[in-house]
């Protein structure tokens, strides 16, 4: 069980070109019920990261209240709720193997020891890399990289998954495959999970929700239901037009864009 | 899983040797080389002017048979590790100072900087007339010639910290303690890795300097010494022993340490 309640009265961006604060998050008011997959999308510097930043506790500098589970979001990190975190690129640490880049992460959570290697060896056959456990990250392909963080994410077993533009990075054919199996993961563990993107197909194939944001200061522009049944079909044509509609959405009348 | 089977057939498993021997062959017949044409440059100037290996090589026995060369050794050594010792400390702190702190760094890379220009020779003059002809005044000179470039080196690694991974151990809720020594350490390994070698190189230099000026006992006073009684052979071998000693220490402890700290690393082929 995990919800997420979001209030972000304003989040002021600080620089030396604007020291006065430039407001990057006006107004963010959403919430992600138990279970549920939400896209957040939006073009490229419309805040959408820094939304998850904020839930993920990297940034703590904004005005509002972030609820996990009806608790305000605590400042120290030992809030009871686990967040598994997949960011854009792996972030794996390169001297360690992967089976070892997982412990890190379960260490660092509180996992007990003994749960280390089931749990470890569990994820990474389910994100299709058994017996790669002892490579290093450099050893591996880009895409079996990401995969590794996946599996990072989902072994400290999270109530709530945050997903910063995890494919991106990848090409598309291998981008597809991992889609298709981060549904599967989710289907079967059904986290919480809140992904940000900004490719409007991506997300119609994987949400229950989208919202749609503008940029500069982020907003949120409008929230559609994606009512499209599960198992999601690529090829579907209702799948495509939906995902014209999201497009759209995002570019239409974008403050000028 | 045809996912899973593509990412076996991907995976290229290419793990560095562990030997620390790989080309010994080569680097054996380029010791060999250099001994030859060493040999063959005394013969073609003259043997007074430049000894040949063999001369040098007896020179050092003769005096490793006499004792002298151990006592000498001794000096030296003890003046490089605790100068060594000491400028490392006074190096890392500034060098986390100034890597951390935008602060930091606009009080000290001028510092760091004008340090690193001037000549060692004025700090071992200045310390010589502050504090007499004593060992302190050797080991502050040596120290301060040597602390500027390894601040440096630590600058640059605290620099280069990602702090994306940083962050990443942050969301997973790694405490303060554990991304400092887990996840910012190995990062700056390297960067400390070379701060130690061009220190020992530094402080070797200057040490021999600060012998040859104001000390009685070491291989930078037997160098002058030989140089006074121009005995041509005694300066190869007081010169060629302490080398010998500097590439035992790099083959012996920095390349095994550096092979074991860094045996995750991508070889770099070209």
């Amino acid at each position: 069980m995990a919800t997420i309640t979001i209030d972000i009265i304003s989040k002021l961006f600080r620089s030396r070109a604007y020291p006065e604060g430039l407001l990057s998050l006006d107004n963010i008011r959403f919430g992600v019920a138990d279970r549920e997959f939400v896209c957040l999308v939006g073009p490229s510097g419309c805040g959408k990261s820094t939304v998850l930043n904020l839930i993920g506790g990297l940034d703590r500098n904004y005005t509002g209240r972030i609820e996990i589970d009806s608790r305000p979001l605590s400042h120290d990190g030992s809030h009871p709720v686990r967040v598994g975190y997949v960011f854009q690129e792996p972030r794996l640490l390169p001297w360690l193997t992967v089976r070892k880049n997982i412990y890190f992460a379960l260490e660092s959570i509180g996992v007990p020891h003994s749960e280390w290697r089931q749990r470890t060896e569990t994820w990474l056959e389910k994100v299709g890399l058994a017996g790669f456990g002892d490579s290093h990250p450099h050893e591996l392909s880009g895409g079996m990289q990401q995969r590794s963080a996946i599996a990072r994410a989902f072994a400290v077993d999270p109530e709530i998954l945050l997903m910063d533009e995890p494919f991106s990075g990848l090409d598309e054919l291998t981008a597809r495959s991992m889609r298709q199996q981060i549904l599967e993961l989710w289907d079967t563990t059904r986290k919480t999970v809140l992904f940000v993107t900004h490719n409007s197909f991506e997300a119609s194939y994987l949400a229950d929700r989208i919202l749609v944001m503008s940029p500069r200061p982020g907003r949120l522009r409008q929230e559609m239901k994606v009512e499209l049944p599960r198992p999601r079909n690529y090829e579907s044509s209702q799948l495509f037009e939906f995902s014209v509609q999201v497009t759209r959405l995002l570019t239409h009348g974008g403050n000028g864009m | 899983m045809a996912v899973a089977d593509q990412a076996r057939t991907q995976a290229s498993v290419s793990r560095k040797p562990a030997l620390a021997w790989e080309g010994v062959t080569y680097r054996l017949v380029s010791v060999l080389l250099m001994i030859a044409v060493w040999q063959a440059i005394s013969l073609l100037v003259s043997p007074k002017y430049v000894p040949g290996p063999m001369s040098t090589v007896m020179a050092v026995a003769k005096h490793a048979a006499s004792g002298a060369l151990w006592g000498h050794f001794l000096a030296t050594i003890v003046r490089m590790v605790s100068s060594f010792a000491l400028a490392m400390i006074v190096g890392v702190a500034a060098g986390i100072l100034m890597g951390l702190f935008r602060r930091g760094e606009q009080m000290l890379d001028l510092w760091v900087m004008v340090g690193l220009t001037i000549p060692g020779l004025c700090y071992v003059i200045v310390s010589f007339l502050w504090l007499g002809l004593n060992d302190r005044a050797a080991i502050l000179a040596i120290s301060w010639t040597t602390f500027p470039s390894i601040a440096i080196n630590i600058w640059q690694g605290v620099k280069a910290i990602d702090q994306r991974l940083v962050d990443m151990a942050r969301v997973f809720r790694a405490s303060r303690w554990r991304r400092t020594v887990r996840v910012v350490l190995p990062q700056v390994l390297p960067y400390l890795m070379a701060a130690t070698r061009f220190g020992l190189g530094v402080v070797w230099k200057v040490t021999v300097l600060v012998e040859l000026l104001g000390r009685s006992d070491g291989i930078g006073y037997m160098l002058n010494y030989s140089f006074q009684m121009f005995n041509m052979a005694d300066v190869f071998a007081w010169t060629l022993s302490f080398t010998v000693f500097m590439v035992i220490i790099e083959l012996g402890i920095l390349k095994p340490l550096e092979r074991k700290l860094f045996r995750w690393r991508p070889e770099i082929s070209g």
